[in-house]
């Protein structure tokens, strides 16, 4: 069985370099500054300057709890926002580039009427929006654990690290998932991009204001980023592990029905 | 080697298809004429297995081709109704893409195609006109040396000479014992190039008839201007289908035999004569003498 397409795979890469390069260079402004603005000496004075700013207004944005340790502190500035939203927009951008524009414009016939069959075709571009992802977070956490090294030698825990960020990732691959759903399933572009941007943006905007107050504290039962908890991922082993799992395989079966679906659908190209 | 078998595909709007049937035969070119949102890219997305038929089946060479698509496709070429690429590359990179994506290894037939239609492979397929990227379905098409060729409305937005050389290499692929289904919604065209036509209307396949026969039930229209309005009158008062069309112009529809037309005319003095190209209405009028609405 071959599981995907690689001249589509390096056709994809081609058309969609710019959205990548946008997004992994945004994040790695983040990354660069987020590093050299930690000093372990000034950050208590960091932390009253946040102090000032009204508490609501920093938890929305993930920046309590920031801490004197350069981990917890990259964990909580980089999580509570950054990568959170820059990946969502990159994989609604992809799934829909990917899927539903090519049916909307028509040149999915050119790829369909090519001796591949359409599950190909389609999982070819599920992979590679969760490849793209993958190597994007890859290179900028590569680039964050060298600006780290040469900044603060010796400060960030680099094992524990690395392990915070599969969570973040399988998350992002799960909203691409639903994303992607959306771009199979519609046969209008209004709402393939209506769900397909919705959901995560709903995810994302309830998240902001389940973190605002503690009356609000019920929204974090419906988004899914609210399981993006950097304290309990590196201190919780069995947490992170189920969660892990759990994702992967809620993932799995989204993008699977993605494909079934899109296999069996009736086609207006 | 193509049988559309009572395909129906009914949309939510309650147009669409309705058991639709007809065969083409190995080595045939067959035309598919029909008005604009008659059916005919409907039957043609069933054919190549884009849409779920509600009824009936379309296989091509005993093979269906929802099913079989992966099989099939090398032996089909296809030229959609619509021209959408991938926009960002260019003619050559776009031939690249789909030979590779297609598995095929001989360019030579490729290349033969752009010189052929002078195809300019250089630039973004975006920036190309309507006729270039026509150029470049055509070429998309034909360069795998398919058996069956599925090709909608293949003419539209090229100029009167690349029409023609499209033409000859209908004609040319006919002769190598190829297989060519064409739409249209031009009359002429069909007539130039095919064997049999089929005539959709309004979802409805109407009549399957050999081009030969459409030519002979086919009118010609003619416009004569005379140099007296007593010549007029002569050719109206004839037992001639007329139509005055002002003190010196008159219209006459005739077919075959042209023989009384000519004779009166001879008696005229005639100071123009035209044909009048008939659109594909003028025909189903004439054809079945019924007034359809048509949406051109």
């Amino acid at each position: 069985m071959i599981l995907m397409n690689k001249t589509l795979f390096i056709a994809n890469m081609k058309s969609n370099w710019g959205v990548f390069v946008f997004i992994a260079g945004m994040l790695l402004v983040y990354v660069v500054t987020s590093v050299s603005m930690f000093d372990p000496e000034s950050a208590g004075a960091m932390k009253a300057m946040f102090d000032m700013l009204p508490e609501c207004m920093m938890k929305a944005f993930g920046f309590d709890g920031l801490g004197t340790e350069l981990t917890g502190y990259l964990a909580h500035y980089l999580y509570g926002f950054i990568f959170v939203v820059f990946p969502m927009i990159y994989t609604i951008v992809l799934s829909n580039k990917l899927v539903a524009k090519h049916v909307d414009s028509g040149s999915m016939a050119y790829l369909l009427t090519t001796p591949n069959s359409r599950i190909q075709i389609i999982r070819t571009q599920a992979l590679y929006i969760v490849i793209s992802m993958l190597v994007l977070l890859s290179f900028d956490v590569a680039v964050l654990i060298a600006t780290s090294e040469m900044i603060q030698p010796g400060l960030l825990d680099i094992c524990p690290f690395l392990a915070l960020n599969l969570v973040p990732y399988l998350i992002i691959v799960f909203v691409a998932s639903i994303s992607f759903l959306c771009s199979s399933i519609f046969n209008e572009t209004k709402y393939s991009i209506g769900f397909g941007a919705g959901i995560p943006v709903i995810f994302f905007v309830l998240k902001m204001v389940s973190e605002i107050s503690e009356k609000l504290d019920v929204f974090k039962y419906f988004t899914v980023y609210s399981l993006l908890d950097p304290d309990r991922i590196l201190t919780d082993n069995a947490y992170t592990t189920i969660l892990s799992l759990i994702l992967v395989g809620a993932s799995f079966l989204v993008f699977s029905l993605s494909i079934i679906i899109f296999n069996k659908r009736s086609l207006a190209i | 080697m193509i049988q559309v078998t009572n395909l129906t595909q009914i949309y939510k709007s309650g147009k669409g298809i309705f058991d639709v049937d007809f065969r083409v035969k190995e080595g045939e070119v067959f035309g598919y004429l029909g008005p604009n949102g008659a059916g005919k890219t409907t039957t043609i997305r069933n054919l190549l297995g884009f849409a779920n038929a509600t009824k009936g089946s379309a296989p091509i060479n005993g093979k269906d081709c929802s099913k079989e698509a992966a099989q099939l496709q090398s032996m089909i070429g296809y030229l959609p109704g619509e021209m959408a690429f991938f926009d960002n590359m260019t003619g050559l990179e776009f031939l690249r893409f789909m030979t590779d994506m297609r598995r095929t290894k001989n360019v030579a037939r490729r290349d033969e195609l752009i010189e052929q239609f002078q195809l300019d492979i250089d630039g973004k397929i975006k920036k190309m006109s309507k006729g270039m990227q026509q150029k470049l379905g055509i070429i998309t098409a034909f360069m795998h040396d398919p058996k069956v060729y599925i090709l909608d409305e293949p003419t539209s937005g090229l100029d009167p000479f690349m029409q023609n050389i499209f033409l000859a290499l209908v004609q040319e692929e006919k002769k190598r014992g190829k297989t060519i289904l064409m739409s249209s919604h031009i009359f002429e065209e069909v007539q130039r190039s095919c064997d049999r036509a089929g005539i959709i209307r309004e979802g409805r396949l109407v009549s399957v008839e050999d081009v030969n026969n459409l030519n002979e039930m086919k009118a010609k229209t003619y416009i004569v201007t005379t140099a007296s309005k007593s010549d007029i009158i002569k050719l109206d008062s004839s037992n001639l289908d007329t139509k005055v069309l002002s003190d010196l112009k008159v219209q006459v529809s005739t077919s075959y035999p042209y023989q009384p037309f000519f004779s009166l005319l001879a008696t005229c003095d005639v100071t123009g004569l035209e044909i009048k190209h008939d659109s594909l209405e003028d025909v189903f009028m004439k054809y079945y003498g019924e007034v359809g609405d048509f949406d051109e």
